[in-house]
């Protein structure tokens, strides 16, 4: 019933700083490396702060154009975690 | 102005997941089979899915219809920006749930107020897309007042901007229904039509005096009499009354050791909303429903009042442990009788003192390390499962609850 396929892996991600954009925007992780294999990401759906404790950690909702994609990036160690995929072609089971 | 995000989780949730715009989906609290939508994307409603349907009602209209677990932390960020950018236009703006608010534009300053409301209203709309994303949608109205200004976000959505001044008044009640008005459902309807009004236009035509003496029987007979008309009525503060919290149960059962975890986290959560609001509580009430279809409560007031979590607890399992011994489907807490706290004087007796601290210093470490970092052991099963409920009434505990460990 869950859409989500959880992961929890850590992640390698270049990503791109943008000028002229809403903060909120203005970083995007562009692309990723998941098990030896290349993600690039066509957009960003949205970027939140969250809480950890005292940690700050930012969720970033991103889209290779077929799947969704959930990243955080842990603003204390430094680090980018795959947190889970939606898969584009899911339909309600 | 009255902004209304309206659908706002499901569509949250669309602007986040690409893959999911466009398509019927909703946002439940926890997916399981008694699961209800509590909120439902346009496709979905435009299909009939409507909010408050369980999720194999929903199936059954559009067996594709994709379900998702709500997000708190991510909702709480929309609901910033948006009250981020409606502060950028007047320091008076008002949040009344997660997903609307509104804006008072007296008293702004000339930058502001020399503008008209519905440029102000587009670039609000602008700004949400390029500030959160292409995806968000928002209803605007602007009126005199706030029941009229809600009454103009509601007449086009899902991506409206309409205005109702004294110009357009008439012309607008006259293409609503009476419970297309904001506070007027089946009940009031009915004492209006038992007064021979039936649509909002007669409701405006109808004098003071019998709204008050004949309809609503109280001063809030004048108030519609102003309301309608454009008067600002709704700008009073109301008083806190109470505060609890519920649960719907993940598992029923009728065993204490599945419920009582459960029990006791709901009221943990009601006594940091006591704290809060820095009031005492003498009475408690605390109710079940059972799968049998029976519902069963009990109340008490106590001739001391409490505000500690333990205290909270003490007092909701004596009156919980009274209940039937039957199935439970849902549960909840609610604490009233509500004083401002007193909790500065100290007290004569060094137990309550040593109390006082205990949670002082319990509230400091939670509030930095994250709410329920420390809670009562016999809780920590119902932190796992009771999920941080999406507050559609006021957003004041929002910030509070979410701070979770």
């Amino acid at each position: 019933m869950e859409p989500f396929e959880k992961i929890n892996e850590r992640v390698e991600v270049i990503t791109v700083h943008r000028v002229g954009v809403d903060p909120s925007v203005a970083v995007f992780p562009a692309k990723m490396k998941y098990k030896g294999r290349e993600v690039l990401f066509t957009e960003l759906g949205l970027r939140h702060p969250t809480l950890k404790g005292k940690r700050m950690v930012h969720v970033f909702d991103v889209s290779d154009g077929s799947n969704d994609f959930r990243l955080e990036y842990d603003a204390e160690r430094l680090t980018w975690t795959l947190i889970e995929i939606l898969p584009g072609h899911y339909r309600g089971a | 102005m009255h902004i209304d995000l309206n659908s706002a989780f499901a569509t949250t949730e669309q602007q986040a997941h690409p893959s999911l715009r466009g398509k019927p989906m909703g946002v439940t609290n926890r997916i399981s089979k008694y699961c209800c939508v509590i909120a439902a994307s346009y496709e979905a409603k435009a299909l009939g899915i409507k909010v408050g349907m369980r999720l194999d009602e929903a199936r059954a209209i559009y067996p594709d219809f994709i379900i998702l677990e709500t997000d708190p932390p991510k909702y709480h960020f929309m609901y910033k920006k948006l009250a981020e950018i409606m502060k950028s236009y007047s320091p008076n703006i008002q949040m009344k749930s997660i997903d609307e608010g509104i804006i008072d534009f007296h008293g702004t300053r000339e930058v502001i107020n020399t503008r008209s409301l519905e440029d102000i209203g587009l670039e609000i709309k602008s700004r949400l897309k390029t500030e959160v994303g292409s995806w968000m949608r928002v209803n605007i109205g602007v009126g005199p007042n706030r029941f009229l200004a809600k009454t103009a976000a509601g007449l086009h959505k899902p991506d409206g901007l309409d205005i109702i001044s004294h110009k357009n008044l008439k012309e607008t009640y006259a293409g609503m229904k009476l419970t297309d008005l904001t506070g007027i459902g089946t009940h009031f309807e009915a004492r209006l039509n038992a007064n021979g009004i039936f649509t909002p236009l007669e409701f405006l035509d109808t004098s003071g005096d019998v709204l008050k003496r004949l309809v609503f029987h109280s001063i809030i007979g004048n108030d519609w009499y102003q309301r309608l008309r454009g008067y600002e009525v709704d700008d009073r503060e109301t008083k806190l009354g109470n505060v609890g919290r519920q649960f719907v149960l993940d598992k029923r059962t009728d065993k204490n050791e599945e419920l009582l975890p459960r029990f006791q986290y709901l009221c943990e959560t009601t006594g940091k909303k006591l704290r809060y609001n820095n009031v005492d509580a003498r009475g408690v009430l605390v109710w079940a429903n059972f799968q049998s279809g029976d519902s069963w409560y009990q109340r008490k007031m106590f001739k001391t009042a409490f505000y500690t979590d333990a205290e909270v607890y003490r007092r909701a399992l004596y009156l919980f442990n009274q209940r039937p011994g039957q199935i439970v489907t849902a549960m909840g807490i609610t604490l009233y009788q509500l004083t401002p706290s007193n909790r500065s004087q100290a007290s004569l007796f060094e137990t309550i003192n040593k109390e006082e601290w205990l949670t002082v210093a319990i509230d400091e470490i939670n509030e930095r390390y994250g709410t329920f970092m420390i809670h009562a052991a016999n809780s920590l099963k119902g932190k796992k499962i009771v999920k941080q409920k999406i507050p559609f009434g006021g957003t004041k505990y929002f910030e509070l609850l979410l701070g979770r460990a």
